[in-house]
């Protein structure tokens, strides 16, 4: 029971009818396929990986847009073949006795063929890959020039970036720190252990644009992944380890981010940016940063006194929030010139820099480093801007964090994870906005601008 | 038990000496209907179809935990579930696609198939294969019972399905969330491997006369090489458990950064079992459709031995590219490049394969049938995941896109598109062996197109949202980020395929109802190629009615079709008169068996205890220890068969059982009575 | 583990019945003896995983002792390895034994392999406590944990050993063995051998590289 011919051709010619009405619409509905995705790639996405602003993302952007080009081919390729081959052999109803093509078991030279074009692709994907792998983990030596206490060092621009549940810190030695010599010292936990620095801030990196950062991205407590899209890719922050990686920026500007290593409990919400500066900016930037709280000579003589031990009371509500910060905040918060951790009554809160306490002083428990507060444009982990647009302070939002933390990012304060709710009155909120608003120098205008997501 | 449960064992004339009983409590059960025909048995394809039917239930769980995701994140700022609410359901939606779904429904089919295709009479050891399925389900239960127990959504896993190191630890997840994971997966994992072992020794031992490897089906192989990347995978991600179960139960220090332990070690060892799991979880379906394409392209396999061996360097090669899921934890840049490369090369092998599929069509005679279409959507789609693999393959491109949704959009294309619908597609094509009756095309053309349209519609834009930037796991987003659009697209596109899912339960019912009114679909509704479809449809319980000699690939195939003088196709024979009707009496079958049961049933006990209180081990231990003890004295057979069986050796005492040929089995001793089973088999099933 | 293994024992009193009829496989090996190699496999990964995990945590032994040579009694583990390694020849002799159908030898050689693997695992007891008393307990370091599990998984499979080998005894006594069984001795003895062979990466890795 053999085919006739005859039938055979009529099949083939309904077949090859379909076949090709499919296959005129198919390049209509490809394109339409298209032009959505590049549509949803066009919108105004602050953390959009496919608009590099910095050379590291640069040189990822341009192994990935050819990567693309091929696999888009590829599977148009595959996908036209699948489908086109189906519709037209297709047999509608069921298949007649003695309905057989030819019974074809293989091919060795296309098996062989198939094997090794994929295999030269993929050895050529891989060769321009190690290219920009080594180039990324390439560092080049850019000592920049900066005013520290008057004198003028040479900085290899590094910033150590410690993750916590759920904030970022950033801590620059402007002398250098040796990440090598430091591990020798052989602490368990080295992101626990770290020397003072000369800049310690959270939530914003600031950087002078055009200059290569080097980072060593460490944890206190779990793994997180530090990733600011336009101006590299992401590196884990593991704690007990430090791992090297950089960025850079072309062009001053304000740079989005987002932790990318699921982190507990808020890990949505830990967020970080970077400013990238022009050189003048960034040098009154540190100016800035490298003097103690800067507040009104009356608010200054009264802290000074009050730390003397002197017999002095609050005058404004700078003076009582000041005052309100040392006794409740001093557990896990700094403000230079104005509290210390020893400040923190041991009976109320627990002093989470403690040696003995191991297990407390695992987690985030260390807060922000509120010195210069009000010289950054976000706050609670990078989650909130701390100014509304026409450049005011976003207080409703400040208080309503002082009132209730968990209400805003979720957290665990009683696992010491997050901030507590003090349960302060709104008396206390008001004294404490007060003090936190005196705390450096406001952002300028345009990064207030830029902070707003579009 | 082997020999006695040995189900090959067809010679008539062996001598079985009946040991005495040790206790009357020992005596197996004689059940062969109702609930206990299947709760005690130990036929595999019985325990198939309950690995498929559990499964399936576990798949609603996850598909709901799935719905609840995406309602979440449709629009920004979600307030659907609390953050620690959405964690436990990210958790538990991944640990229960992957263990109590993909995995079961793949040892569904392999429990099912992998018997009947090798032309064995059952697998290697009936009693532990049931004893694989039940600590499953324990350990399925187990798991889920962590949603409810100690509080509604209290002790919720929650540190993803990669549970990474530190924050795994009793303090950052104090709740006993993880301690559910890390003695769930364990339980789970004895199942695995139970299963492994049982049917690597079915595969290399039981093969029928003349079936050597290199004529096995592909699926066959492909389940093969799943069994020896079980084998060894299981073991590994076991010592992570362990070690993870010694930290937080009795404070060790293999993850406590505070003594200077290094998180990193989680990592290497969970996966090194993860990715060789990732080829457990797609290589079946590639073997489903590499069965279902030749049969409705009316041609052979292109290339079965290059299907056969890419299939086993895809094997292979998965143990050497564990790190790539590690490029951005700092394993230094020599270790990254020499994972990106090894990477890479896989790519090679199964794009092999995609072209051998798309070969098996050309030129062939395409039949559209709903398990053809999941199949030709399995090609289509994996290829995406295989593609956007590469790009993450190159490792600095990776930096960008790891822990982002373009890797949700990947695993999703692979996992669900590639996996998921070869598992639909099995659904269709075996249906008809498995229950007697065919699935119902229209309603399985709506399940098809809702489902691919559906999936379409919530991973594909999972890509952009990803290279827009959007993080993995995160319980809500701000607006602003240009990520709503696609959110919303994806949410909508959850509940079409939810849709698709649902028609297929119906269609299940509906096939049924309409079923009573068709004719018998008989043994080979497909006109296909294996041994399965040689067996009477629903596969009776002794399976084969004579045992096989295999002279080819396809040799059912074979059976049926020849070619004339210019090699065109033609029929020799009709699959009803070369199938076999089921008829068979005198084949010897395991009897059922209390103890794969119970021996299951203790483990969750041992598991509770660990967690609350060390009284419910002395339980566990106990139904354990005791299932063993009457395991091992438990009677090869059902006594009063058994009984039977001894009588009827008075007339064959004479015979001498090597020289009896196959043939004469059919007027052998009424060795043990199969025929009645055999259609309770068959009602059970269709009930 | 257990179970999977015992069910090898059951399997040959069910073999009793066939006579020593050796049931047709493809590879030739029994199922049960082809299970266990499988399994043995399996094996070689989850103590090559808790290896690794020795090996790396080796040196991190924070405020407690590590592992040197003046820590380690190393001629006191080095005797009770050398009597584990007896137990491997004791457990040849006795799958010898079995073969040649000699139920008196059968005998005295499961029980002095069982009484061998005994003296070992409480030596590896009598050992821990010298250790914990020493200050090397289960939370004191990274190293610590690391040896107690690596050690402690491998008694635990010693352990398991005994047992199996004490019911092969046991089965001896009831008569259930005999030359046609004789694999169920052998299949007990791959899995003693197997333990024995690990054993002697372990000893190397813990104490001869102390």
């Amino acid at each position: 029971m053999s085919v006739t011919n005859e039938s055979s051709d009529n099949l083939a010619e309904a077949a090859t009818g379909r076949h090709t009405r499919a296959m005129r619409r198919l390049p209509v509905a490809l394109f339409a396929g298209l032009g959505l995705v590049l549509a949803g790639c066009a919108g105004d996405a602050e953390l959009d990986t496919l608009k590099p602003a910095g050379p590291e993302a640069e040189a990822i952007d341009n192994l990935v847009d050819p990567l693309f080009i091929i696999s888009f081919v590829v599977f148009f390729l595959i996908m036209g073949l699948s489908a086109g081959v189906a519709l037209k052999n297709r047999v509608k109803g069921d298949y007649e006795e003695g309905d057989w093509p030819e019974q074809i078991h293989g091919n060795n030279k296309l098996e062989i063929g198939w094997t090794i074009l994929p295999a030269i692709v993929m050895a050529a994907v891989g060769v321009f890959t190690l290219l920009v792998l080594f180039d990324l983990n390439d560092t080049e030596a850019n000592a920049y020039a900066v005013a520290v206490d008057g004198e003028t060092v040479e900085w290899e621009p590094h910033v150590v970036v410690v993750g916590h549940q759920w904030w970022w810190e950033y801590r620059y030695y402007f002398d250098g720190f040796d990440v090598d010599a430091f591990l020798e010292e052989g602490h368990a936990n080295p992101a626990k252990h770290l020397p003072p620095a000369d800049i310690v801030t959270s939530g914003q990196m600031v950087v002078p644009a055009g200059q290569e950062i080097e980072l060593s991205i460490t944890s206190r407590d779990v793994i997180h992944s530090h990733w600011i899209p336009a101006l590299n890719g992401k590196r884990d922050a593991v704690p007990g380890r430090i791992g090297p990686w950089k960025l850079e920026a072309d062009e001053p500007g304000y740079y989005f981010g987002q932790c990318t290593e699921y982190c507990g409990l808020s890990h949505a919400r830990m967020r970080m940016q970077t400013i990238a500066m022009t050189d003048a900016d960034f040098a009154t930037w540190v100016q800035q940063q490298t003097t103690p709280a800067t507040l009104a000579d009356e608010d200054a003589a009264f802290i000074a006194a009050l730390r003397a031990g002197e017999d002095v009371s609050p005058a404004n509500s700078i003076q009582q929030g000041l005052v309100h910060i040392r006794q409740l905040c001093s557990g896990c918060h700094l403000v230079e010139g104005v509290n210390a951790f020893a400040d923190a009554d041991p009976d109320s809160v627990d002093n989470i820099y403690k040696e003995e306490n191991v297990e407390i002083s695992l987690l985030s428990g260390a807060a922000p480093n509120l010195t210069h507060f009000a010289s950054r444009s976000t706050f609670a982990g990078g989650l909130f801007n701390l100014y509304n647009a026409d450049g005011s302070l976003n207080r409703n939002k400040l208080e309503s964090w002082l009132r209730d933390p968990a209400a805003l990012k979720a957290n665990n304060a009683e696992a010491r994870m997050g901030m507590p709710n003090l349960a302060l009155t709104e008396d206390q909120i008001d004294d404490i906005v007060a003090a936190l608003a005196s705390f450096g120098e406001r952002p300028s205008a345009s990064i207030i601008a830029e902070t707003f997501a579009e | 038990m082997a020999i006695i449960e040995n189900p090959l064992e067809l010679e008539s004339g062996d001598v079985v000496r009946v040991a005495e009983r040790p206790l009357g409590v020992l005596t197996r059960p004689s059940g062969n209907t109702g609930w206990q025909s299947w709760l005690f048995t130990v036929d595999h394809k019985r325990i198939g179809i309950m690995y498929g039917a559990f499964a399936m239930f576990f798949f609603l769980i996850g598909g709901l935990e799935a719905l609840a995701i995406r309602l979440q994140l449709a629009v920004p700022n979600g307030k659907i579930l609390s953050p620690e609410t959405y964690n436990q359901v990210f958790t538990m939606h991944g640990v229960t696609m992957i263990f109590l779904v993909i995995m079961p429904l793949a040892a569904a089919f392999a429990n099912y198939l992998l018997p009947l295709q090798l032309g064995a009479r059952d697998v290697a050891f009936p009693r532990m294969n049931a004893l694989s399925l039940w600590v499953f389900l324990a350990g399925g239960i187990f798991l889920c019972s962590s949603l409810f127990i100690g509080g509604w959504f209290e002790n919720v896993p929650n540190g993803g399905w990669f549970n990474y190191a530190p924050n795994s630890g009793t303090l950052f997840s104090p709740t006993k969330g993880i301690d559910f994971y890390a003695i769930g997966l364990q339980i789970l994992g004895i199942a695995s491997l139970v299963s492994a072992i049982n049917l690597i020794v079915t595969t290399l031992n039981m093969r029928a006369e003349g079936m050597s490897l290199m004529r096995m089906p592909v699926l066959s192989w492909m389940l093969l090489v799943v069994q020896f990347l079980l084998l060894f995978a299981l073991p590994v991600i076991t010592v992570a458990l362990f070690l993870l179960m010694f930290d937080r139960l009795w404070g060790a220090n293999f993850f406590n950064v505070e003594m200077g332990a290094d998180p990193l070690l989680w990592q290497h060892l969970f996966w090194i079992f993860g990715h060789p799991e990732v080829y457990i979880l797609i290589l079946p379906s590639f073997g489903i459709i590499s069965e279902v394409i030749p049969v409705f392209s009316r041609k052979p396999i292109f290339g079965y031995s290059f299907m056969v061996g890419s299939g086993i360097a895809i094997g292979f090669l998965g143990w050497g590219v564990w790190a790539h899921h590690m490029f951005v934890s700092g394993i230094g840049p020599i270790s990254v490049a020499a994972f990106s490369v090894s990477t890479m090369m896989i790519a090679v092998p199964t794009g092999v394969k995609i072209l051998n599929w798309v070969a098996t069509m050309w030129g062939g005679r395409i039949q559209l049938t709903t398990a053809m279409l999941f199949a030709v959507g399995v090609v289509s789609m994996f290829t995406i995941g295989g593609l956007s693999g590469v790009t993450h393959a190159a490792s600095a491109a990776d930096t960008q896109q790891t822990d982002t949704y373009y890797i949700v959009a990947h695993f999703h294309y692979v996992i669900f598109g590639g996996a998921l619908l070869g598992i639909f597609s099995g659904f269709y094509f075996w249906w008809p062996k498995m229950f007697g009756y065919k699935l119902n095309e229209t309603w399985g053309k709506w399940n098809f197109w809702l489902q691919i349209v559906g999936f379409n519609l919530t991973f594909g834009p999972m890509h952009i949202l990803g290279l827009q930037g959007m993080s993995r796991r995160i319980d809500s987003y701000d607006p602003g980020y240009g990520f709503e659009l696609w959110n919303m697209v994806s949410s909508i596109g959850s509940f079409v395929i939810f849709a698709g899912v649902f028609i297929f339960l119906i269609n299940v019912f509906v096939s049924k109802r309409q079923a009573e009114h068709l004719p018998p679909v008989g043994p080979d509704p497909w006109d296909a190629r294996s041994l399965e479809w040689m067996t009477a449809s629903p596969t009776p319980e002794h399976n084969f009615d004579t045992e096989i000699v295999i002279d080819s690939l396809d040799h059912f195939w074979h059976q049926k079709y020849g070619y004339d003088d210019d090699g065109n196709v033609v029929r020799i024979a009709y699959a009803e008169d070369v199938a076999h009707d089921g008829s068979a009496t005198n084949v010897h079958l395991p009897s059922p068996s209390y103890w794969p049961i119970v021996l299951a049933s203790g483990f969750p006990f041992v598991g509770y205890g660990l967690i609350y209180n060390y009284w419910l081990c002395a339980i566990g231990g106990f139904l354990i220890v005791g299932a063993i003890f009457g395991w091992v004295f438990e009677h090869p057979d059902d006594p009063d068969a058994a009984h039977g069986h001894h009588d009827d050796h008075g007339d064959d005492d004479g015979h001498d059982g090597h020289e009896v040929d196959e043939g004469t089995t059919e007027n052998a001793e009424a060795d043990l009575v199969t025929a009645d089973s055999a259609t309770d088999a068959g009602e059970a099933s269709d009930g | 583990m257990a179970e999977a293994v015992l069910d090898h024992a059951d399997a040959h009193d069910a073999h009793d019945a066939h006579e020593g009829h050796v049931h047709k496989t493809n590879t030739g090996m029994s199922n049960n003896k082809l299970a266990m190699w499988v399994f043995l496999g399996s094996e070689c990964l989850l103590f090559g995983g808790l290896i690794s995990t020795y090996l790396l945590y080796r040196h991190n032994i924070q405020d407690g002792p590590g592992p040197s040579e003046e820590f380690f009694d190393i001629p006191f583990t080095s005797a009770s390895s050398f009597v584990l390694l007896m137990s491997s020849l004791t457990m040849v002799l006795a799958h010898s034994a079995a073969e040649r159908g000699d139920q008196k030898r059968l005998k005295i050689w499961l029980l002095s392999t069982a009484l061998l693997g005994s003296v070992f695992v409480s030596g590896q007891i009598y050992e821990f406590t010298v250790f914990v008393r020493e200050g090397l307990g289960w939370s004191t370091s990274p190293f610590s944990s690391a040896f107690y599990a690596l050690t402690g998984f491998h008694g635990v499979h010693v352990t398991i050993g005994i047992i199996m080998l004490l019911s092969t005894f046991i089965s001896t006594l009831r008569g259930r063995m005999h030359p046609g069984n004789a694999e169920t001795v052998e299949i007990v003895g791959l899995y003693w051998h197997f333990v024995d062979i690990v054993w002697v990466f372990i000893f190397t890795v813990i104490y001869l590289a102390a």
